[in-house]
């Protein structure tokens, strides 16, 4: 047995943002390892999961019934609504469990507590990054055009990874006092996904809804996503109360998460 | 029972704490739960304001708890059960917070508080050690270094690409306090963890602590065995309904303890 080392000097542990980026990697790695070395299909399963609903929602409308809303080539227009919503769709849905899943760990560990939902928001930004390479083939085989709208990419990752960080520190500790709002939360967003400019354009929608509409924030990020290929898409009005919401939004999630903090620790 | 005042609420921490800054600072402390954990839940729960205010479903598990801990200090916590042990514990670990004063830790801690809690049952020994060791702030170059060092003293050698599910229940325990106590921490905190393991491996883990006391770390310990208390504790701190009733040499805590509690 050798004796104890000397105490370590202090300055030696990362502290801060190091250390919180450090944690964040861990968590986010684990959770992709455990994904991997439990299915045989790994990866695949990150974009089959949108690939099949893209199909669905091709073959219906494309082939059966004539297609009056969205942009040609038309299984493009509907990837690049439909693959971020999978982020927004799959991080909020799992920090509905943010807490109630890592009990244990919340409990014995005293990293901050916000890394609990910002890894989930990073791992399924990440899959989401991986999935796009799914784009770009039916982008190549579809013809699309790229346009400069690509250079939009970057801001409109930053405005969703903002406003699902904030729904997510929002929902995250209130499910842990509301059971209700985990199965409420799946509701609303599946009522999300059809109120959203998804399987159709904020353009198609009539006069009167369209400035309502802005109001979602998803609507200003997917017409910034879409604008990658459809210029016409780019709306500003869209894109500016969309990024108004997201900063508020990730301010109340900011916030109510901070005031509840105490509350929920005591009580996972 | 909202303030039962004990009549020696007096401390003693005379000069305990003097000359160095302390590592642990808990000043009038409180924290507070809900009598009934499965009862309706409001807003007001979930936004409760640091208040002083105690509403008619709460209690206080710690109030007006003040002590000061310099560094290399050994402290046993003493009381009955349900007295506020364990939470005064999580204070310190800072992984509750409480509702009233504060509690300031100005070191790394080391918990050995639901050790086996970070370990995840798909991932191999090998990749929760990683795992654990780096969310408790090892960088990866830290614990390439110990990894032997870890896996030899849990005598789990033969299991490092065995999923942790697998383990036995002992095993785990092992390896858990195997990875913590490695932390290298100048704070360790121990709440009854090591009443699981065999004989020989508990002896092993007390010799370890010793190890890390003679290091210069300061021991945070909570037992019910007077046994362990004495051998690794100098100084001692009662809590009884919530309250800090004695600070003192762990002999006087014990003595106070057992009279308190007719054993002795």
């Amino acid at each position: 047995m050798t004796t104890a080392a000397p105490i370590a000097p202090l300055a030696a542990r990362a502290t801060g943002g190091r250390r919180y980026r450090q944690v964040l990697w861990l968590l986010t790695a684990r959770d992709l390892r455990v994904r991997y070395s439990t299915s045989a299909l790994g990866y695949l399963w990150s974009i089959l999961d949108p690939l099949v609903m893209a199909a669905i929602y091709w073959f219906v409308f494309t082939q059966v019934f004539e297609r009056s809303v969205g942009e040609e080539p038309y299984i493009v227009f509907l990837l690049a609504g439909l693959l971020p919503w999978m982020w927004f769709n799959g991080a909020v849905g799992d920090s509905t469990r943010a807490f109630l899943k890592e009990a244990k760990l919340v409990r014995s560990t005293k990293i901050p507590r916000t890394i609990w939902v910002n890894r989930l928001v990073l791992s399924k930004g990440l899959e989401f990054l991986f999935s796009l390479p799914v784009i770009a083939a039916f982008a190549i085989f579809g013809g699309a055009q790229l346009t400069w709208g690509i250079a939009l990419l970057p801001l409109a990752i930053l405005l969703q990874a903002m406003l699902t960080a904030g729904v997510g520190l929002l929902i995250a500790p209130l499910v842990v006092f509301f059971r209700d709002l985990e199965r409420a939360a799946k509701l609303v967003l599946r009522f999300l996904f059809y109120a959203s400019p998804i399987i159709y354009s904020a353009r198609d929608l009539p006069e009167g809804l369209h400035a309502w509409a802005a109001f979602n924030p998803l609507a200003g990020i997917f017409a910034l996503y879409r604008s990658a290929f459809f210029l016409e898409e780019l709306d500003w009005y869209l894109i500016g109360i969309g990024a108004a919401v997201s900063v508020a939004m990730l301010a109340v999630g900011l916030l109510v998460f901070r005031r509840t903090e105490r509350s929920v620790l005591k009580e996972i | 029972m909202t303030s039962t005042v004990d009549s020696t609420g007096s401390t003693d921490r005379a000069g305990r704490a003097g000359g160095q800054d302390p590592v642990i600072e808990v000043a009038g402390a409180g924290i507070r739960f809900r009598r009934n954990r499965r009862g309706r839940r409001t807003f007001k729960d979930l936004f409760g304001a640091r208040s002083r205010r105690l509403r008619p479903d709460q209690f206080w598990a710690l109030r007006d708890v003040t002590f000061r801990v310099a560094p290399g200090e050994a402290i046993g916590v003493v009381g009955r059960n349900g007295q506020g042990k364990s939470t005064l514990l999580k204070l310190v670990a800072e992984v509750v917070l409480p509702d009233e004063g504060r509690v300031d830790v100005k070191a790394g801690v080391a918990p050995l508080i639901e050790i086996t809690g970070g370990f995840v049952d798909d991932l191999t020994v090998r990749e929760n050690v990683y795992l654990t060791a780096g969310l408790h702030g090892m960088s990866r170059r830290e614990i390439d270094d110990r990894f032997d060092e870890i896996i030899a003293f849990a005598e789990i050698g033969d299991f490092l690409e065995t999923p942790y599910k697998h383990l036995s229940s002992g095993m785990k325990v092992r390896l858990a306090f195997s990875v913590i106590s490695r932390l290298e921490e100048p704070v360790l905190l121990v709440d009854e963890v090591l009443a699981v393991g065999d004989r020989a491996f508990r002896e092993k883990c007390y010799a370890r602590i010793e190890e890390l006391l003679a290091g210069g770390r300061t021991l945070f310990f909570v037992s019910h065995s007077e046994k362990d208390l004495r051998r690794f504790c100098r100084r001692g701190l009662y809590l009884d309904r919530g309250r800090l009733v004695l600070d003192g040499p762990i002999e006087d805590v014990l003595e106070r303890y057992g009279r308190d509690s007719g054993t002795r």
